[in-house]
């Protein structure tokens, strides 16, 4: 319908949604206004320690200061690295193991239980094996971030193969569908959103990876930041390192978000 | 006139670890070419199984299928249109799978669809359609294959009372004008009577058939038929039946 359509009633209620929006995107933006001024005001009356809670403007001078020292994009590339590059194999070889034990039902009960355990095992008990196998490099970081985020892509993405509508199913078989062909018209897009929730997931998955790994191991990323940060006491570059982090998540979350929008336009 | 299907003293039985479920037994029966033929039956009497074992897809334990060089056309309770792909998309799937979708097979199918009113949904998604609009969309998806043989698994079963009335009309209507032989299975009993040429009773599970009838009416669309004093009196002995 176009706007012409509308009687006066329904444009002012188009109208007072819009509004609310905007209201609410407001708020958003004061309650992060307020806090940061709040912690800095804080700070610098010295009601709080500086030097212990650090402060937004100590925050933003150690960042330029990175910057200048042309040390932050190193820092930040390589985690971004090593982030990516685990989410990526992740997602790949989850996708591929799913449609394996798919395909296989004699393959997913034999596999069942040691799936279920590895899910359970916190993967960085795996650290000294890790540093062992892949040394302290860059690759032990990335290793880390995939055994992370393998289990979750494989587990949510069988449930959504799994969860094929059986109807769908038998009205293929019925026109003579071969496996293959249930899969590729079926099975595989019908998973779709289920997908892009694992995707949305292993993104955090991904970072608590290579952060994680770069607690381990690192000579440089945003994990070695923040943990040479609290071994020297400057707790400036811990918040620093924790600030980026938070603009990296949430860049690549909305990256796929974004994607969503762009694959999902109508289903339902 | 030729028969196109025949159940040889067919019997069905499930295995499962609670034991072992007989769901067909002994059933005997036929369908001639251009006919209508409904089975009507109790609610879980078996009546999925039967149109499985009709297209093939399930091997009776005992007896014999007979459909030899006959296709079918399966159409579901629901119209199980994929939700990503667009009408016209949807009434290719079948060509797809049996990969003949060729420029001539396509342009059939859509004439078929622009035939029967859907053209101007062809680009649309099922989501944007009312319930007897994806229905028809499904029919003429069965369609496109050229089936010999429809199977109708209570196709209408899922819709509220008024659609499920016009949408019978429509589907008994198109169906009668590309003269396909179809076989419908239902619990309803005004359903079955609205369409049939003939009839067949089942019992409650093991199903098998208790009766046989032919059904004539002077007029022959589904709404009409409704209408006339004969139907009550249809509907009295079928309900008998069921329910002795």
């Amino acid at each position: 319908m176009k706007n012409a359509e509308y009687t006066r009633e329904h444009l002012l209620y188009l109208k007072g949604l819009k509004r609310k929006t905007v209201f609410v995107q407001f708020l958003r933006v004061a309650t992060l206004l307020l806090l940061l001024g709040f912690w800095e005001l804080a700070a610098t009356l010295e009601w709080v320690n500086p030097f212990i809670t650090s402060s937004p403007s100590r925050i933003a001078k150690t960042i330029v200061d990175l910057y200048e020292s042309g040390s932050l994009f190193y820092h930040v590339g390589t985690t971004l690295w090593e982030t990516l590059a685990g989410f990526a194999i992740a997602v790949i070889l989850g996708v591929l193991i799913a449609l394996l034990l798919w395909w296989s039902d004699l393959l997913r009960r034999v596999l069942e239980p040691y799936i279920v355990v590895l899910n359970a095992l916190p993967k960085i008990a795996l650290g000294p094996l890790i540093i062992i196998w892949c040394g302290t490099g860059s690759k032990a970081i990335v290793f880390m971030t995939v055994i992370i985020g393998l289990i979750v892509c494989i587990l949510n993405m069988l449930n959504g193969f799994l969860a094929t509508d059986e109807n769908k199913i038998l009205l293929l078989k019925s026109m003579g569908a071969t496996k293959l062909q249930i899969l590729s018209k079926l099975v595989i897009p019908s998973a779709l959103p289920n997908f892009i929730s694992m995707l949305k997931i292993n993104v955090g998955m991904a970072w608590i990876g290579s952060i994680m790994g770069e607690y381990i191991v690192s000579k440089a990323g945003i994990g070695y930041l923040i943990v040479y940060g609290g071994q020297v006491f400057k707790l400036d570059l811990v918040m620093s390192a924790v600030f980026i982090l938070c603009v990296l998540a949430a860049a690549m979350y909305a990256a796929v978000a974004l994607l969503e929008k762009r694959l999902i336009k109508n289903q339902r | 006139m030729k028969e196109v299907l025949r159940f040889e003293n067919v019997s069905m039985h499930y295995h499962s670890k609670q034991g072992e479920t007989v769901a067909v037994k002994d059933m005997n029966f036929s369908v001639r070419q251009g006919e209508f033929v409904a089975i009507i039956g109790p609610s879980g009497c078996g009546k999925t199984t039967l149109l499985s074992l009709a297209a093939g897809l399930l091997t009776p334990t005992e007896g014999k299928v007979v459909n030899d060089g006959v296709s079918f056309g399966y159409m579901l309770q629901k119209d199980e249109l994929f939700p990503w792909r667009t009408i016209e998309k949807n009434i290719f799937l079948p060509l797809e799978i049996k990969r003949t979708n060729t420029p001539e097979n396509k342009k059939r199918a859509v004439e078929l669809a622009e035939k029967y009113g859907l053209k101007q949904f062809l680009k649309s998604y099922p989501s944007s359609l009312s319930g007897g609009m994806r229905q028809r969309a499904a029919l003429i998806r069965t369609l496109a294959l050229n089936p010999d043989v429809l199977l109708l698994d209570e196709p209408f079963s899922a819709l509220d009372y008024q659609t499920r009335l016009s949408v019978c009309d429509d589907v008994y209507n198109i169906i009668m004008s590309e003269k396909k032989t179809t076989l419908l299975i239902t619990h309803d009993i005004s359903e079955a009577i609205s369409v049939a040429d003939r009839i067949f009773v089942l019992s409650k599970r093991p199903a098998t058939v208790l009766a046989e009838h032919t059904v004539s009416f002077k007029e022959t669309e589904p709404l009409k038929r409704r209408e006339n004093e004969q139907f009550s009196k249809w509907f009295e002995v079928l309900w008998g039946e069921l329910n002795a």
